[in-house]
């Protein structure tokens, strides 16, 4: 036999050695392939990561001096591990005798995790402490005894958004959809402007099965806790009298804001209707036919002679008038062809300017309107904020634009109906953010604002007042305070505080209605701060459809007076007297 | 001569035999403790890892039973009950004309809750975890070995 170097041996060793060959090239192509490498990256992320989802805890909300108004408590989800369940009947029983759970909604329940072959049913939720203590003792007993009937009911806790002061804040603070437990979202007041804030970012933590792999710590992605500028005893103090003057007064719905002048801040904020945010499915029936959740920045009105405060302030800025100007009331104007009277139709003869605010006399600033001028006078306006939203941190805040000149709504006659705060409208939030820089004696428009300070992740951020213009003078603002604490004295207004030196404005403000304003309804305001040489308080009362009175300086006034005696005690504001000796300002 | 000079040096044959023998005992004994200390190390990281997983169950639940006692303390001093708590105590509303006010030197007030410091350039943006719990025993040597090479040719960076 020769040799052969293609003998059959070599040719059958070279298929098998290609065979081979494509063999691992075929487990290398597999091994390779974008498929096998996502299948691979599955698997991998099934067997060697568990997903933690980390509870994020919904930030708290408290008054300025940390007093609690909005939280989170324990609650328990009661569920069943079917894989464990021995008799379903006697869960659904003990469930109902316990917590009061539909017995045939339980059963149900178990019945479509059997048929759907899971292993965990979610049975019930929101389960206090007590109730799911009680659960856990029947549990035990009936394991004590030999029997496992319940065996499989677990309990799981989660937190729940409270609010301790039940109804207090309420229309400031707005309410937590927490029953939606995927879902949640503030709504109206402060959980819904900072919704984003309080809620914190869910988090799945992804942590390896694997314990030698060590991690950092999931991050807190808790939600900020916020500080109000609200005062938890005036807000109390404040709900309690707006419910009293809405009682006394019959008025159809009572509002009172209190702001420090100096730095905007609300220190309360209190309106009617207002209801349980632990119970906010209730919101539909205490709030009907899109009844605003909180009138003083939801609601807008014609505000009636409190705008006075205003017209007078431009007048005196522009020196249009000075408070020694005189004007002789004949009782009634004409202005853009309609005639204008004063409240009571009745003319007041010579009048200084204190003397046309003191009487509150139409027909006097629809003169002093005209001596400003048109444009000086919508200038002014707009200065104040009057038409724009004053962007106050509350969800819900409205606005009624304020027609100018060249407007198609808008006619000569405006700038007289506009001057005494009627044909216009505007919120209570409106009118006291304004009037800040009449009534803190410099002239500045401060920002209303109710968070004081935000804390995050082991920092507190405070939120530091702001000026959002300068609409008129220190000077002024000092005259017209004068001019206002002179005309409530010499009028011997029942707004007036015994101890106290204040200035205020009444208003009494008729509701337009289809066709032409409505008779015999009003809105009746009232406007006063003070101390006057060191305010403090600037308080806006407003009653919608007084039914004792239509007059504001009668159901209005007295309220500001005793609004502001219980502020002073409430904050140890001396009297006036004996601030001066005891200070010496 | 060579050879003679040869035979001079050469060691005894036990000598050589003892000497291959201590080379391999201290091969052994170098594989033995770095075996331990890996062991060791890899022994502390798994216990760590654990107790990481537990504590994190732990975190959350405690804060949630901060939480829930906030809320209760919350309950407990609301409005509404210290007023009741305070009438029970025979407390009423002082009356504007009996309240006497005096100066107390060096109290400014009541002041405002401060929850926590302002925020200062101290911050930490994120829990830092040293490379040397995360790296195994090779990489933290190849390492350190890859710097003390670099650093000793001036190359480091």
């Amino acid at each position: 036999m020769k040799n052969n170097p293609f003998s059959r041996f070599s040719l059958l060793g070279v298929i098998f050695s290609l065979l081979g060959a494509l063999l691992l090239l075929q487990l290398f192509r597999i091994q390779t392939s974008a498929a096998t490498n996502k299948v691979m990256q599955e698997n991998d992320l099934k067997n060697t990561v568990i997903d933690l989802p980390i509870e994020t805890k919904r930030g708290d909300i408290t008054d300025r001096w940390g007093n609690l108004l909005a939280g989170s408590k324990t609650v328990y989800e009661i569920g069943i591990d079917l894989r464990n369940m021995v008799k379903k009947e006697s869960v659904a029983s003990a469930l109902a005798t316990i917590t009061g759970a539909d017995y045939n909604e339980t059963l149900s329940r178990i019945n479509y995790g059997l048929d759907n072959n899971l292993t965990y049913v979610r049975l019930t939720d929101f389960i206090d402490l007590t109730k799911e203590a009680e659960i856990i003792k029947v549990q035990k007993s009936f394991q004590a005894d030999g029997s496992n009937v319940l065996s499989g009911l677990m309990a799981t806790p989660h937190l729940q958004r409270t609010y301790p002061e039940n109804t207090l804040a309420s229309n400031i603070l707005g309410f937590y959809s927490y029953l939606d437990t995927e879902a949640g979202h503030g709504y109206f007041g402060i959980e819904e402007k900072y919704n984003e804030y309080l809620a914190g970012a869910k988090q799945i933590y992804r942590y390896a099965r694997d314990p030698y792999q060590i991690q950092s710590l999931p991050q807190d992605t808790s939600g900020a806790d916020l500080v109000l500028t609200i005062d938890r005893e005036m807000q109390a103090a404040m709900e309690r009298l707006a419910d009293k003057a809405l009682k006394d007064t019959k008025s159809q719905t009572a509002t009172i804001i209190v702001a420090d002048p100096n730095t905007g801040e609300i220190l309360a904020m209190a309106t009617t209707p207002h209801f349980n945010p632990n119970e906010y499915w209730t919101y539909g029936t205490t709030f009907p036919d899109s009844l605003a959740f909180n009138r003083a920045i939801g609601a807008t009105y014609e505000p009636g002679s409190v705008f006075k405060v205003l017209t007078m302030a431009a007048a005196l800025d522009s020196g249009a008038v000075t408070p020694e100007t005189t004007f002789n009331d004949t009782g009634s104007i004409v202005i853009g062809g309609i005639r204008i009277y004063n409240w009571d139709r009745a003319a007041y003869g010579l009048q200084t300017m204190t003397g046309c605010l003191q009487n509150s006399l139409n027909v006097c600033l629809t003169w002093v309107g005209e001596q400003l001028g048109t444009t000086r006078f919508y200038d002014y306006l707009k200065a104040f904020g009057i038409g724009h939203r004053t962007n106050i941190d509350l969800e819900g805040e409205a606005n009624w634009p304020l027609s100018l000149p060249g407007d198609p709504n808008w006619y000569t006659v405006n700038l007289g109906t506009n001057s005494f705060g009627q044909g216009l409208a505007v919120t209570p939030i409106q009118m006291i953010q304004a009037i800040t820089a009449v009534a803190n004696g410099q002239g500045k428009m401060m920002a209303t604002h109710l968070l004081k300070a935000m804390v995050d992740k082991g920092h507190q951020y405070d939120n530091p007042p702001q000026v959002v213009g300068n609409p008129i003078t220190a000077q002024t603002a000092k005259t017209e305070t004068e001019m206002l604490a002179t005309s409530l004295e010499k009028e011997a207004s029942s707004a007036l505080v015994p101890g106290y030196r204040v200035a205020g404005k009444t208003g009494t403000g008729e509701i337009p209605g289809p066709n032409g304003y409505v008779s015999g309804v009003t809105n009746a305001s009232f406007v006063g701060w003070g101390p006057v040489d060191d305010p403090r308080f600037l308080i806006y009362i407003w009653l919608e459809k007084p039914a004792t009175s239509i007059w504001g300086s009668v159901v209005a006034a007295p309220i500001f007076s005793e609004a502001f005696q219980t502020l002073a005690t409430l904050s140890n504001l001396p009297p006036d007297a004996a601030r001066l000796q005891l200070y010496g300002k | 001569m060579n050879a003679k000079i040869m035979q001079a040096y050469k060691q005894a044959p036990w000598r050589v035999q003892l000497q291959h023998l201590f080379y391999i005992v201290l091969a052994i004994v170098m594989i033995l403790v770095v075996a331990a200390l890996y062991l060791n190390i890899s022994a502390q990281a798994a216990t760590a890892g654990l107790d990481f997983q537990g504590y994190e169950w732990q975190r959350q639940d405690l804060e949630r039973q901060i939480a829930n006692n906030i809320a209760i303390l919350g309950q407990i001093t609301s409005e509404e009950n210290m007023v009741a708590r305070a009438k029970a105590l025979g407390y009423t509303p002082i009356a504007m004309d009996k309240a006497v006010y005096v100066v107390v030197p060096g109290y400014t007030g009541r002041q405002p809750a401060i929850f926590a410091p302002a925020p200062s350039s101290d911050m930490l943006a994120d829990p830092i975890i040293k490379p040397s719990y995360t790296q195994s025993l090779w990489e933290w040597l190849f390492q350190g070995v890859l710097i003390w090479t670099n650093g000793a040719g001036g190359t480091a960076q």
